[in-house]
């Protein structure tokens, strides 16, 4: 132990505390990663589309990078309570150096966090390139979708004037979804398929997914929009193309219902309505 | 009391005002600027919008009040003197700054930093605690998967309020008692630069909150604390008391932002170079100094919105030319650097006190200031992160997530100023030492979620849901309130001269600690999982979470209000606090208990900088 009162004859990563800083930093950077990814991948759910596989993707490798850092600091910390303490009213004895800075330890942190920083942004920047592609697909179904204070329209192409509130979509056919409102802002969001865009009065925002999985799954309004926001969701059904194609036939013409006002009042628009 | 004073046979006006006259004229103006209004502004002609003319006369009673109140406090005397070529004499200065009048100086316009301190912190414990019932109230009714017992008009209100009073409580929390009364003791000076703009900006908080509350009776708050507009065009009057709110509590926010700069950068003891200025100096000012560039966005946007409902303009009005775009993009130009103006005074804080607690010398200095300034300039860059989903310019997502995650870096270089002055240090094991601890655990849990949320297709998933809720509590909460309280306990004997209790802080912060990490550890879990924020109800998949969240609430609330009760007992019969408890070489420890009303009898210099522990060898 009298090593560790002469650090100029002994390299600073052969002294006790620093070997066991790095044993706890490996152990507890393998936890938080391992226990982190497992929980967040258990809760998101399994994926349906390529999209959410994306997102479980992605928080997956942000967990991993970031838990060396978090290793680090839990480890130090750690080591710091299994170290001196003291207890009382009066403070303890001095520290026995007076270390305030060490250029080479900012250097490496800097360095380190700007690394891991760059990574992060890089691998974002290749998943959104991804996902903002899937709008130009020019081989995708159009649907529109309007939200309304406090229920969601879906507009079907190549139907004869199909408009549902539940929402249907063929299996492996890529979608956009042509968004917009007809009163306050909604944000529109397929949960398991991981897209989300708002829906704004006015506007045509856009978002794309290619379902992958038959099933059913959830569509909820995430932007606060009024009194019954809470209960402004619906179902999304995808099925197999057969199925969808039946399901379109069978819904009744609406074309010639005045759902839309063609000429809408200003009131209509986003002005005030009692 | 002085000669100029008592010469005249009955009182000056300046010793009739108080708060209780700020309130009487206040009420008064409102009142009858509501009956004139009511007599006097021509009906709505049948084109016009709806509520343009109830809004018009609430706003004009709330601002009827609001100069009511801040004549009724006597904020208008020293201008109106000065405009009349006859300036405050000493003496009346004296009487301003509160001296010899006791506890009556604490509910006058006192100019004493000292007063307005306490004041800050009274107000603040306020805002806490009615945003804590709040709080309650929601976790109540999400209790249960289908909502409940509260209507959804009267939830939504409450998540709004909640959100906006936990948002101006977690603004003042460390600059307002702390600020004030810590920070010119602390840089040696006597008192602020600006002493009746101090009392101005605490004053016009309190004027800020009535029509807040009045808000509450006339519809409510049901917007989201960042009322969104066009939602907020057609939210009911109690719209009108947020946008006041706002204005006037802006106006506080930017006038305490320009006293404490300038206090800072004009009034350090001689010798208090930068190099050797506290590390909270520095917090504080960052804090404020944001403060400036944003609240002046706040203000304008609140304006704006009253406009929109009461004179009939479309600023937001897709409709007829205006955009929603547009409110969002002034609410997040303010709505970023916010919340970097909430946490960097409360980490500085806890900065100040990790070498008081470990006895060695701060790690890197010029770290944490890099760190700050790196904080502090990407943040006014980073707002649009809040509008990736929004549609209005995804192609500036790119961009946007490029400053979100430069972030990362500044804000790693606060981790390496705190784990490298811990390590190896010699630890005093006491409520602020272990609030370091669980700075380094919240904010670490806040910190890496906030890179999810700063990646847009992470973002396509979170956005709108409870993760985020989780993650903001985990940085403004966990962290901020965290180094609040740690303040709290670290200040407590110099600004009361007392000390708190040891036990009840040890238990309120177990409790606190232990069921905030319940708690948001549920909501980040239900949030994954796809519940939407502002929900009064939800499907039954995140029923677990959310009692879990619930739990974790309520053992946040028992904690809070065990350190509430020993505020108060400590406050009044605690153990008489030492000059200087903790040893600590700033000089705020310098002065005795309590502290006189011009601090320093003889204005200190300073030689070295305020963090000289440790065995030099």
């Amino acid at each position: 132990m009298t090593n560790l009162q002469t650090p100029s004859t002994n390299s600073w990563w052969k002294k006790q505390d620093v070997k066991r800083l790095l044993v706890l930093t490996a152990i507890f950077s393998i936890l938080i990663g391992y226990i982190g990814s497992t929980v967040q991948t258990w809760a998101m759910g399994a994926p349906a589309s390529d999209s959410m596989q994306n997102v479980i993707n992605l928080i997956t490798i942000f967990t991993w990078v970031s838990s060396p850092v978090a290793g680090f600091v839990a480890a130090i910390a750690v080591s710091a309570l299994l170290g001196k303490h003291h207890y009382g009213d009066n403070p303890p004895p001095e520290a026995d150096h007076a270390i305030s800075n060490s250029p080479r330890a900012n250097a490496a942190w800097i360095v380190v966090s700007a690394l891991l920083c760059l990574f992060a942004l890089v691998a974002g920047l290749v998943a959104l390139q991804e996902e903002d592609s899937q709008i130009l697909n020019s081989n995708a179904m159009r649907i529109s979708v309007t939200g309304q204070q406090w229920v969601w329209n879906f507009d079907y192409p190549n139907s004869k004037g199909v408009r549902s509130n539940v929402l249907h979509l063929p299996v492996d056919q890529p979608v956009v979804f042509n968004v917009t409102s007809k009163d306050v802002k909604h944000s529109f969001w397929i949960v398991q398929m991981g897209i989300k865009v708002d829906a704004n009065p006015g506007v045509i925002t856009q978002t794309a997914v290619t379902p992958n999985t038959i099933g059913v799954f959830d569509l909820r309004c995430a932007e606060l929009c009024g009194l019954l926001h809470a209960y402004m969701q619906n179902k999304v059904i995808v099925e197999s193309r057969a199925d969808y194609e039946a399901w379109l036939a069978s819904q009744p013409d609406t074309s010639q219902t005045t759902w839309v006002d063609k000429n809408p009042k200003p009131e209509d628009q986003g002005g005030k309505t009692a | 009391m002085s000669t100029t004073l008592t010469k005249t046979h009955k009182k000056a006006l300046i010793e009739r005002l108080n708060v209780f006259t700020a309130f009487g004229l206040g009420i008064l103006c409102a009142v009858v600027a509501w009956k004139l209004s009511l007599a006097l502004l021509p009906q709505d002609s049948e084109a016009a919008p709806l509520f343009t003319r109830e809004d018009k006369i609430t706003l004009i009673s709330m601002i009827a009040w609001f100069v009511g109140f801040m004549t009724g406090i006597g904020a208008l005397i020293a201008p109106f003197r000065w405009a009349l070529g006859k300036d405050l004499s000493h003496d009346e200065n004296m009487y301003y700054a509160g001296k010899d009048l006791g506890v009556k100086r604490y509910f006058k316009f006192t100019t004493d930093h000292k007063v307005v301190g306490i004041q800050y912190l009274v107000i603040t414990m306020v805002i806490f605690g009615i945003g804590g019932i709040l709080a309650m109230l929601i976790r109540t009714n999400l209790g249960t998967p289908e909502g409940g017992w509260i209507h959804p008009q009267a939830y939504n209100s409450i998540v709004g309020t909640h959100g906006i009073i936990m948002i101006v409580g977690t603004i003042i929390m460390v600059t307002g008692p702390f600020g004030n009364y810590i920070m010119p003791i602390m840089i040696g000076a006597r008192d602020m630069a600006y002493p009746r703009l101090n009392a101005l900006s605490f004053w016009l908080i309190v004027a800020a909150s009535i029509p807040l509350i009045w808000g509450q009776f006339i519809g409510g708050i049901s917007t989201g604390w960042s009322a969104y507009n066009p939602l907020a065009g057609q939210a009911p009057l109690g719209m009108n008391g947020y946008i006041m709110f706002i204005c006037i509590f802006a106006i506080s926010t930017m006038v305490a932002g320009a006293n404490i700069t300038t206090t800072v950068v004009k009034m350090r003891a001689r010798g208090m170079t930068w190099n050797r200025t506290p590390i909270f100096i520095y917090g504080t000012v960052a804090s404020v100094a944001l403060a400036l560039p944003a609240f002046p966005v706040f203000f304008l946007s609140q304006v704006m919105s009253g406009m929109d409902r009461a004179l009939g303009t479309s600023f937001y009005d897709t409709a007829r030319g205006g955009s929603g775009w547009l409110y969002e993009n002034l609410f997040w130009l303010m709505g970023h650097p916010e919340v970097y103006v909430i946490l960097i005074p409360a980490v500085a804080a806890l900065m100040e006190m990790a070498p008081v607690f470990t006895r060695r010398p701060l790690f890197s200095f010029n770290v944490a200031v890099m760190g700050i300034a790196g904080i502090s300039g990407l943040s006014i860059l980073v707002w649009a992160h809040h509008m990736y989903m929004s549609g209005w310019a995804p192609l500036l997502n790119a961009p946007f997530m490029l400053t979100t995650e430069l972030i990362s870096i500044p804000t790693g270089m606060l981790f390496l100023v705190l784990v490298g002055t811990l390590w190896r240090g010699r630890l005093w094991m006491t409520v602020p030492l272990m609030s370091i601890m669980a700075l380094l655990w919240n904010f670490m849990i806040g910190g890496i979620t906030g890179i999810y949320l700063s990646d847009v297709p992470a973002d396509a998933f979170l956005h709108g849901s409870m993760f985020v809720t989780a993650h903001f509590h985990y940085t403004l909460m966990g962290a901020g309130l965290t180094g609040a309280i740690a303040s709290l306990v670290y200040w407590f004997p110099k600004m009361t001269g007392r000390m708190l209790d040891k036990k009840l802080s040890w238990i309120s912060f177990w409790l606190v600690q232990i069921g905030f990490n319940v708690a948001f550890i549920g909501m980040f879990i239900v949030g994954l999982q796809g519940q939407p924020r502002r929900v009064e109800a939800y499907a039954a998949i995140f029923n677990r979470g959310n009692l879990i969240t619930t739990i974790g609430a309520y053992t946040i609330m028992i904690g809070m209000l065990i350190l509430l009760q020993n505020v108060i007992s400590s406050w009044r019969s605690g153990q008489k606090a030492p000059m200087n408890p903790w040893q600590a070489k700033t000089l705020e420890w310098t002065v005795p208990n309590p502290v006189p009303l011009e601090n320093f009898a003889e204005l200190p210099v300073v030689t070295s900088d305020a963090y000289g522990y440790g065995r030099k060898n």
